[in-house]
């Protein structure tokens, strides 16, 4: 009896001894699986691919019970052939995923890139408004926070995030919007053609009167910045100008710092003045006037406001922000103040032509 | 006689050992997952996202042997005790060097903070010497505006480095400071152009 019970506990531990040892190794898949998948998160999967990603994870997971299932057998019973097949269906898998990814990559970076030019476009053509318009303070805050996300993305597309790029841009692109809510209410009166209209009268007016009284006018133009010296009817001169503050607007009462529009004439010619020279005109005219009175009526101003007056064209270069004034370079006042005489009539308008420097800028805002 | 009953005492022994094996490791399990978790409140799913990864696999790979063994009749879950104390160790040691890049985030955020403030500040200072009035007006208000956008923005670098998010922060600030020196120089070449400094002091 005790002779068979060590003859099959040799025979047991021989079995073991050579099955143990032919125990087969865990199939190569296996481990690189787990650097796939590693390196698929690394690549963006969740961002890019997540659906996907999430699918193939599902697959892992399974490869992996099943791995599991089988180093649960004893050794000799261990079969890894389906569960190698398994990990090289995964293995394919993910390289499909990681070309999904590239692609996708690929793809947002174009969209991205494209975007950010975009933008970066719409904001050099809001801050060239602003240049024309003087609109230097509320709106370029917004496009100078603009900017700043714009150049945040780019970091963040060099370091390929794409994602997070594309909310810097959505967020810049919500600061140009607040920008042109800011420009816009300016710029409208120029791509109006009612006051396109009205602007264009007076300026013909002008043109007639100098035509009939074989004489000189000035006609100020906002929008393209020009001062033009009418002779007989006919263009002259024409110099560049400066305007006030707020230049695009047109003046109602002192301290507001726009330019005013209508049609004056000069009153005083001053050889001395602290801008080289100056011409005064006869703002407030009664048009001038009655625009105030209304304004006030409406409550639009304050009853103590005053309608303001001493309005020149004068000398100071004509990069100057004045007050309200038009200011042109001091040889250009030089050659002016020669030819004009009390009495020249002078026109300002906000523009002549519906294709004008504003509505040009503004287009595709 | 006395064979027979040493087996059955042999089998039964082998029994409870094989029982007293199969009990799931629930501290283990709990002490892992804690361990995981603790690391994400530590902050590492913004300063060390690659090894919370990790200990998260390591913690699936541990529980998906709990599993394998909670479906078996004679469960042995010493492979996945060895995995889940892996999951903690991997937890615990990245755990522990969270604090330091969090530092580490924390200095370059404010350090970036700080010369972004500095390149503002510098701007505003030399706006503030800029001539008030004519000549280059429009571009100094223009530029006060820029200078204000720049506060701003500096403000919600400070936000992020209030929540603790210094990568952002410093994501941030580093655009602010090319800004304001960008600014600066343009301040410096507009004040250059001024030829004429006077102000209007008239009615208009």
């Amino acid at each position: 009896m005790s002779r068979d019970i060590i003859k099959t506990s040799v025979l047991l531990l021989w079995l073991f001894i050579f099955y143990g040892c032919s125990t087969p190794s865990i199939p190569p898949e296996v481990m690189q699986a787990k650097t796939q998948e590693h390196d698929l998160w690394r690549a963006g999967a969740e961002v890019y691919a997540l659906e996907e990603y999430q699918g193939y994870k599902s697959s892992l997971k399974k490869g992996n019970e099943s791995l599991l299932k089988e180093n649960g057998r004893f050794g000799w019973f261990r079969d890894y052939e389906v569960v190698t097949k398994e990990f090289r269906t995964l293995l394919a898998q993910g390289e499909q995923l990681s070309s999904t990814i590239q692609d996708r990559k690929k793809e947002s970076y174009n969209g991205i890139i494209i975007e950010a030019a975009s933008l970066r476009d719409r904001i050099n053509s809001l801050k060239k408004i602003t240049d024309i318009i003087n609109e230097g303070r509320l709106a370029r805050n917004n496009l100078t926070r603009a900017e700043l996300l714009t150049n945040e993305a780019g970091t963040l597309i060099s370091k390929e995030r794409y994602r997070e790029a594309a909310e810097k841009l959505k967020s810049a692109s919500s600061q140009l919007d607040l920008s042109v809510g800011i420009i816009r209410p300016i710029t409208k009166r120029f791509e109006d053609r009612n006051q396109l209209n009205k602007w264009r009268s007076l300026v013909d007016e002008t043109i007639k009167e100098s035509r009939k009284n074989q004489g000189y006018a000035v006609i100020v133009n906002k929008a393209e910045r020009t001062l033009t010296l009418y002779r007989n009817g006919a263009t002259y001169k024409s110099y560049p100008v400066g305007l006030g503050f707020n230049g695009m607007k047109d003046k109602v009462q002192a301290g507001d710092r726009a330019t005013p529009e209508g049609r004056y004439r000069i009153v005083k010619k001053l050889p001395r003045s602290r801008f080289h020279k100056a011409l005064l005109i006869n703002y407030p005219n009664e048009n001038d006037k009655r625009q105030f009175a209304k304004a006030k009526r409406k409550g639009a101003i304050s009853t103590r406001a005053d309608i303001g007056g001493l309005i020149e064209i004068h000398g100071g270069g004509k990069e100057s922000m004045t007050f309200g004034c038009v200011s042109l370079e001091n040889s250009h006042i030089d050659e002016l103040f020669l030819i004009v005489s009390i009495g020249t009539p002078v026109t300002i308008v906000g523009a002549v032509d519906y294709e004008n420097s504003i509505t040009t800028a503004v287009r595709g805002l | 006689m006395k064979s027979k009953s040493f087996f059955m005492i042999a089998g039964l022994a082998m029994m409870v050992f094989a029982a007293g094996c199969g009990k799931q490791p629930v501290e283990e399990i709990t002490s892992a997952k804690s361990a995981v978790e603790a690391l994400v409140a530590e902050g590492a799913d913004k300063y060390a996202k690659e090894e919370l990864k990790i200990a998260n696999d390591d913690l699936s790979a541990a529980m998906a042997e709990v599993k394998a063994q909670d479906e078996k009749t004679f469960k042995n879950y010493d492979k996945a005790k060895e995995l889940l104390a892996k999951a903690k160790t991997t937890a615990d040691t990245v755990k522990a060097d969270v604090p330091a890049k969090k530092e580490q985030a924390k200095i370059a955020a404010a350090s970036a903070q700080e010369a972004a403030k500095t390149a503002v500040e510098e701007a505003k200072s030399l706006l503030a010497k800029a001539p008030k009035g004519k000549g280059t007006q429009a571009d100094i208000e223009a530029m006060k505006a820029d200078v204000a956008g720049l506060e701003q923005a500096l403000a919600e670098v400070q936000a992020l480095i209030d929540g603790g998010d210094y990568n952002a922060a410093t994501e941030k600030a580093n655009p602010i400071k090319d800004k304001a020196a960008e600014l600066s120089a343009q301040i410096k070449e507009a004040m250059q152009k001024v030829a004429k400094v006077s102000k209007g002091g008239k009615k208009k």
